[in-house]
């Protein structure tokens, strides 16, 4: 009896600490769940939170958003492990406990300074697959950070704009998953290939990148 | 659908409105810079050839400019793929074209010494630089190879350049499949200047000019045999980036080539009943080129998205196993490099516009893996190992790098290495790269390039292919990708491949 109880308990407070206090799932997100985007929130406020050198926030960037759209477009195995590794760092610090009070709380509920301590125990682990772990973590936070037009921007690495020449393989080569009597070009469109004069640094933005201006 | 002016043509997935059969004189997998060459060279011999690729065509106004999309787009397993064993990512394309329309176009002969040694360990006497070089001027000439000019350079490849030259280490601007380049650096995520001569604008056009016809979206999955001859291969359309199939075809053929890449081939061998593989060696032998890069942060900036890709390299030390390259790539996935958190990261990240990163690629003959077919889907299980007798090779790159870097003025060096301060401020410092005993588990490595899981070798109990890349225990069956080396070329490997495909195309062209 006590043991059905104990085990009763523990699966109350598993299921509690995996599902409850998370809150709401953003608009648009179509993937991950409620939890997990409440897990990259915390991480990506703790690797890029405001301020500093660069004005845009993990927050800002709007990380989470992001690696929706990346697991989504991911093969199921894939997927599969990406959400692997977000639950694993989420919920490590049972055993792995951040410092100070509440140190076995999931990831996304602790302080912003011990989510700090969490991630760089990951980083400096003496153990490879520990450090394999946050390695692609990061990886996966910082290309969501860097996929925010702002902060290439902010940076002067935003693409430029550049014209693509019209040639023979526009005449064979319809946009994928289009049909090729969408092509409308005929030799005559056909424009001289690039002569090689060098690109402008300072040239304008390609206009994905360029900043949105009010009508 | 016919295209007006080309005697060829070219089907996607749109156009599939069933299943279907096709007869040729040649059959060729992939598209990439093996198949391609075939298909070209074939149709241009008069021969009816059918060139049949995974992926979608793309063409620039489907680039994605962010890094991690394009590579979810582009590249197998969304561009996550790893090895297990040691945990290394590497990457193979899937879109018309393969790898070319997302590599940074390098061109590289490998030096005698590597023929040498082809030669010698692998039984393989018509293998040698000589004999290959008349292979590798019909390629360059039609790429229109050539070093890149330096008005394309950028100043993080002349930094390279003069931290080599106050060395007094050879290096040279990079030759690339490259013309009219306008120093775009963005090689790694499609050429939107056109100005890259990927297999996609250049030889498979050429071929469908020359009346191939090439089926897109047409994934491959068995390779039919009767006796000793190969008589067709069967397989499914898939849905350009889904992979969700389809409609299901045969092509018949009397020559089958099958250029899918290293991971590709083998699978599909092991899959058709464990094909070709009387020598044992199908998917064994995996290697790589490991790659290992530092960062460098200079007092001016640097201006780093202006310049080839990749525009300069060293030749210098590559009988010492490592070549050494100039980078660049999508700031996302650069940055993944920065180490550090928060306003400390961010202010590391700022100084990216001030920013060189420059790499080694190792030849790291020790190091084998092996390619396996899981139990569903095309996918390879990857294992491979880095060998510790390698790690002085990668820790001797690393140094070097190191060294170049602050001999062109570096004021920081980031060297990414476990177990070393996250920064470097001079070539004092820096000396703890040489002096301090590192494991291949304190570095962090790249699977560049793979090769010989379906070796060439002149004893057929050895290997899988023979010099022609003829298949030892079929008439008709034929690899051209980089499968057939059989060890590392030492050096970027797309030109020998190309080379070695235009020398299968002219084995075959006589037997049809």
């Amino acid at each position: 009896m006590w043991l059905l109880l104990l085990a009763l308990g523990a699966a109350a407070y598993a299921a509690w600490r995996v599902f409850a206090g998370f809150e709401r799932r953003p608009e648009g997100v179509g993937v991950l769940a409620r939890r997990e985007i409440g897990f990259l929130d915390a991480a990506a406020d703790a690797l890029f939170p405001p301020g500093g050198a660069i004005p845009f926030s993990g927050r800002d960037a709007e990380i989470p958003r992001y690696v929706d759209a990346y697991v989504r477009v991911q093969p199921t195995r894939t997927r599969t492990l990406m959400r692997l590794l977000f639950f694993l760092v989420e919920h490590a610090t049972i055993v792995l406990p951040a410092p100070g009070r509440g140190g076995r709380r999931r990831f996304s509920a602790l302080a912003p300074a011990q989510r700090v301590c969490v991630l760089e125990d990951w980083r400096a682990s003496r153990l490879f697959a520990r450090r394999i772990v946050f390695t692609s973590l990061r990886a996966i936070l910082t290309m969501g950070y860097f996929a925010h037009p702002g902060v290439l921007r902010a940076l002067g690495l935003a693409p430029l704009s550049i014209p693509s020449p019209i040639g023979e393989a526009d005449l064979l080569y319809p946009r994928v998953g289009r049909h090729p009597s969408t092509i409308t070009l005929t030799r005559d469109d056909l424009t001289p290939p690039s002569d090689g004069t060098p690109l402008d640094p300072r040239g304008p933005l390609d206009p994905r990148y360029a900043p949105k201006t009010a009508r | 659908m016919k295209r007006a002016g080309f005697a060829g043509e070219v089907r996607v997935f749109a156009e599939y409105e069933g299943d279907f059969r096709e007869e040729a004189d040649v059959a060729v997998v992939g598209s990439g810079p093996g198949g391609a060459v075939v298909a070209k060279e074939l149709a241009e011999a008069g021969k009816r050839v059918v060139l049949l690729e995974e992926g979608p065509p793309i063409t620039p106004p489907d680039f994605e400019l962010e890094g991690s999309r394009s590579m979810a787009r582009t590249l197998r397993e969304g561009g996550l793929r790893t090895t297990f064993g040691t945990v290394m990512p590497t990457m193979q394309a899937i879109c018309l074209g393969g790898g070319s329309v997302v590599n940074s176009a390098i061109c590289v002969r490998p030096p005698a010494f590597v023929f040498d040694a082809w030669s010698e360990r692998y039984e393989l006497s018509d293998t040698t630089r000589a004999s290959l070089d008349p292979h590798y001027e019909a390629v360059e000439k039609f790429l229109g190879i050539g070093p890149t000019p330096e008005n394309v350079l950028g100043r993080r490849n002349l930094l390279f350049k003069q931290g080599c030259d106050a060395l007094g280490y050879t290096s040279e601007p990079m030759p690339r499949n490259v013309r009219g380049c306008r120093g775009s650096g963005e090689c790694f995520t499609g050429c939107r200047s056109r100005a890259k001569q990927s297999m996609d604008v250049s030889f498979v056009p050429a071929a469908i000019r020359a009346g191939a016809l090439v089926l897109t979206s047409a994934q491959v999955q068995e390779v039919r045999v009767d006796g000793r001859r190969a008589v067709g291969l069967v397989g499914r359309v898939v849905e350009p980036f889904t992979l969700r199939p389809g409609h299901a075809f045969e092509v018949r053929a009397k020559e089958i080539v099958l250029a899918a890449g290293c991971m590709a081939t083998p699978v599909l061998l092991q899959r058709s009943g464990n094909l070709a593989n009387r020598s044992g060696q199908v998917g064994e032998n995996l290697q790589f080129h490991p790659g290992v890069a530092i960062s460098g942060v200079f007092p001016e900036p640097t201006d780093p998205q202006f310049g080839a890709t990749q525009g300069y390299q060293s030749l210098h030390f590559l009988e010492q196993g490592f070549k050494l390259e100039t980078l660049w790539a999508p700031p996302g996935v650069l940055a993944v490099r920065t180490p550090g958190f928060g306003l400390e990261l961010k202010q590391r990240l700022a100084e990216l516009p001030y920013s060189a990163t420059w790499d080694a690629i190792a030849s790291c003959h020790h190091s084998l893996g092996r390619v396996r077919a899981r139990r569903r889907g095309l996918d390879p299980a990857l294992t491979w190992h880095l060998d510790e007798r390698d790690v002085p090779i990668l820790q001797r790159a690393l140094w070097t790098l190191a060294e170049i870097f602050f001999a062109a003025g570096a004021r920081k060096i980031v060297p990414g290495i476990h177990g070393i301060p996250e920064e470097l401020h001079s070539p004092g410092e820096a000396e703890v790269i040489r002096s301090k005993p590192l494991r291949g588990s304190h570095l962090v490595i790249g699977g560049n390039h793979a090769f010989c899981t379906t070796r060439m070798h002149g004893d057929p109990r050895r290997g899988v292919v023979d010099e022609l890349g003829r298949c030892h225990d079929l008439e008709n069956l034929w690899i051209a990708d980089t499968g057939v080396f059989p060890r590392c070329s030492s050096v970027n490997p797309m030109l020998t491949c190309m080379a070695l495909a235009h020398r299968t195309a002219g084995a075959i062209a006589p037997r049809v």
